[in-house]
């Protein structure tokens, strides 16, 4: 075994939560985007790829960093695939430098790029055997039969395909195909491991395994690995930065906290969880402050940094989890919106409520169940006055 | 209902092809068979014995012999043409398999609105007599045919080419006729290969040339295996190429069987040829259907 030892890393070190997303909760330690002394492992320079008249990428420049678990999030057809695709090599960008580990490849053909990708159909060649498959990367090599025995056996070893070695690809179950794919993906110890949906294939309960199954195995490999996926909550449980991608160019690069907490556009906000926004133009810009009033009349106060002036359209953006439920009328006119209780969704340890305000906007919010009293809670057609704090909405601009 | 009736019923669906083949395939290589253990005779028709309600069928059988068999295996003639027919079936199979794989791999990565029309191409001979396309042929490569007329004329040869009536005419028509049978299996088998298998052995570092080798000539394997047998079979047996296109030193079982049938009136001989040609054949043919079992299964 020669295994690269993990370095500790922030979306390791920390069992991560499973349900939910992460808060901003410090990414302790793990950030080497934030020192600018250390060289990015891939750079995209202004990379656009066009196919005919359709713009798939464009104009994107991305740094990723060793040992990182960078996520390309999106819808498909946002570009992210077309990205990860000209990584390994199988598209050449229109425009731009791509730069591993300092070198520009954006030339190489696939089969001199320090690259191995996990295809989302996992490619297994048919007619070869699961050890065969994991050993063919190693066999271009020209690498002595006994080392590659041993490599493909360390592969098999650290996703328990031992017993498995000698099955063609269709004597697998689709869990195990999966595992055959990453292993061989490793097998090579590639500099940077890609995985183009890895896991859109298996059903939800191997799909959380298997995510947990990737997060261990680039943790203990030490590589870099991107993976692109649709998925907001796989990107969110085993990403240390995720970049959103929408229409071919990159919204926001992140980390899931952060993305999560100040999303940058409406449309990220909508798409990673569950979220409420209020537009309305700002009224006044002060002491780290912005107040807003809404197009139905409310008005809000915010804290926020974003640079806005009195008089622009915004949206602001609240959590569900950050909106406070009640009977009572708070003191306040600020953040304070009145509505009526139309949906009430128990699931045990929480609840959602739908409140209809009165200009006849849909709010959720969610609320911990901690007391015993159920003859307490809010329940249909209850007269409700919903709030929050001034730091916990996000103000959007785009 | 019963399982019996079940069963009845059953024999409703598949009575009628058996039925087809005792009729049109069984029974007349029974006449054939016996055909072959009679003797020639000057009569209508020329063999004896006949079988008649007079003599008995004890009578009838012990008139019967493997004469014509020993006397086949007796004269290397007949040895030669077989060994000789399957030399030439057996090159140009790997001719038209040489010549059929890249055309069928350029169907297969063809851009898919092109390919039926592509396929459509490859099935357009048949709209037209195989013997008229043979014809052809012949005015293709006599001495003062278009491929020597054309040659000359771009100044490669001198001399008109003398390959009508020799072996290699053969082979051209046997690669000619017989290519649209190796093309489809071999497009079907290729077609079927997931692009992204290829990209896979290219990301772990296989050049596109070794890709091929690893990957997709193995997994075309059975297209090949197809193709080469349907080429095989029939080109073993082939009597019109080798009778227009070639000369009296193509030496083809096909054209000695025709010979001793029309030539020799011996029909007892050439039922022993054609026999024999079937046991010759069995083996491949075996191969063939085993295959396509396995292939049947491996779709499943």
């Amino acid at each position: 075994m020669v295994l690269a030892t993990a370095q500790p890393q922030a979306n390791a070190t920390a069992s991560p939560q499973r349900a939910g997303p992460r808060t901003a909760a410090p990414q302790s330690g793990f950030a080497p985007w934030k020192d600018p002394k250390l060289a990015p492992i891939v750079r995209f320079e202004g990379i656009t790829k066009r196919f005919d008249d359709f713009v798939a990428v464009n104009e994107v420049t991305l740094d990723i960093y060793e040992r990182e678990f960078f996520a390309l999030l999106g819808p498909s057809g946002c570009g992210k695939s077309t990205l990860l695709r000209m990584l390994a090599g199988f598209e050449r960008p229109t425009d731009g430098k791509i730069i591993v580990a300092g070198q520009d490849i954006t030339a190489l053909p696939p089969y001199e790029r320090p690259v191995n990708m996990m295809f989302q159909s996992y490619a297994l060649f048919p007619h070869m055997t699961v050890e065969r498959n994991i050993g063919f990367g190693l066999r271009q090599e020209g690498m002595p039969k006994d080392k590659i025995a041993e490599r493909v056996d360390e592969a098999m070893a650290m996703l328990e395909l031992r017993q498995f070695a000698k099955r063609k690809p269709n004597q697998l179950s689709g869990g195990q195909q999966q595992r055959v794919a990453l292993a061989r993906a490793i097998a090579k110890k590639p500099r940077i491991v890609l995985l183009d949906e890895p896991l859109g294939a298996l059903d939800k309960k191997l799909r959380q395994q298997a995510q947990f199954e990737l997060m261990r195995i680039q943790e203990t490999t030490g590589t870099t690995f991107i993976i692109v996926t649709h998925d907001q909550e796989e990107a969110m449980t085993v990403a240390s930065r995720i970049a959103v991608m929408e229409k071919g160019v990159l919204v926001q690069v992140a980390t899931p906290g952060d993305i999560y907490e100040n999303p940058k556009t409406r449309y990220i906000a909508g798409f990673i969880g569950d979220v409420n926004v209020f537009e309305g133009t700002v009224s006044k810009v002060s002491d780290g402050c912005i107040e807003i009033d809404g197009k139905d009349g409310y008005k809000f106060k915010t804290r926020s940094t974003e640079k806005v002036s009195v008089g622009q359209n915004v949206g602001l953006a609240l959590r569900p989890e950050k909106i406070r439920i009640g009977r009572e009328k708070p003191a306040t006119d600020l953040n304070v919106i009145p509505g009526k209780v139309e949906d009430v969704g128990y699931l045990g340890s929480i609840s959602h409520y739908h409140v209809r305000t009165a200009p006849g906007e849909r709010v959720t919010a969610l609320r911990a169940n901690s007391a015993h009293t159920v003859e307490q809670s809010i329940t249909w057609e209850d007269q409700v006055w919903l709030d929050w704090p001034v730091d916990a909405g996000v103000v959007l601009t785009g | 209902m019963t399982a019996k009736t079940a069963d009845y019923r059953r024999w409703y669906v598949i009575g009628p092809p058996y039925l087809w083949l005792l009729v049109l395939f069984l029974i007349p290589f029974v006449i054939v068979f016996k055909l072959s253990l009679s003797q020639v005779a000057t009569a209508i028709p020329p063999y004896t014995p006949t079988f008649s309600w007079a003599t008995g069928l004890t009578a009838f059988i012990s008139q019967l012999n493997f004469d014509n068999y020993s006397f086949i295996f007796g004269d290397p003639l007949y040895i030669n043409a077989y060994i000789s027919s399957l030399k030439i079936a057996f090159l140009s199979t790997l001719l038209t398999l040489l010549v059929a794989y890249p055309m069928a791999y350029g169907m297969a990565r063809a851009p898919k609105s092109w390919q039926p029309t592509l396929m459509m191409l490859v099935i357009l001979p048949f709209w037209t007599s195989f013997l008229i396309r043979i014809y052809a042929w012949i005015a293709i490569l006599k001495p003062e045919g278009f491929l020597s007329i054309f040659l000359i004329k771009l100044g490669l040869i001198s001399e008109p080419l003398q390959i009508m009536n020799t072996t290699t005419a053969v082979y051209i028509g046997i690669v000619y006729s017989y290519l649209p049978f190796m093309i489809l299996p071999l497009y079907a088998s290729l077609e079927k290969i997931n692009p992204s298998l290829l990209e896979a052995a290219q990301d772990l570092g296989s050049q596109p040339w070794r890709a091929f080798w690893q990957v997709t000539f193995p997994l075309s394997l059975p297209g090949v295996f197809a193709g080469c047998l349907l080429v095989f079979i029939p080109a073993v047996g082939e009597f019109v190429i080798p009778d227009l296109l070639g000369g009296s030193e193509t030496l083809m079982i096909g054209k000695t069987l025709w010979t001793e049938f029309f030539n020799n009136r011996d029909w007892p001989l050439a039922s022993a040829v054609a026999v024999l040609l079937l046991l010759v054949l069995i083996i491949p043919i075996v191969l063939f259907q085993r295959q396509q079992e396995l292939e049947r299964e491996a779709a499943r």
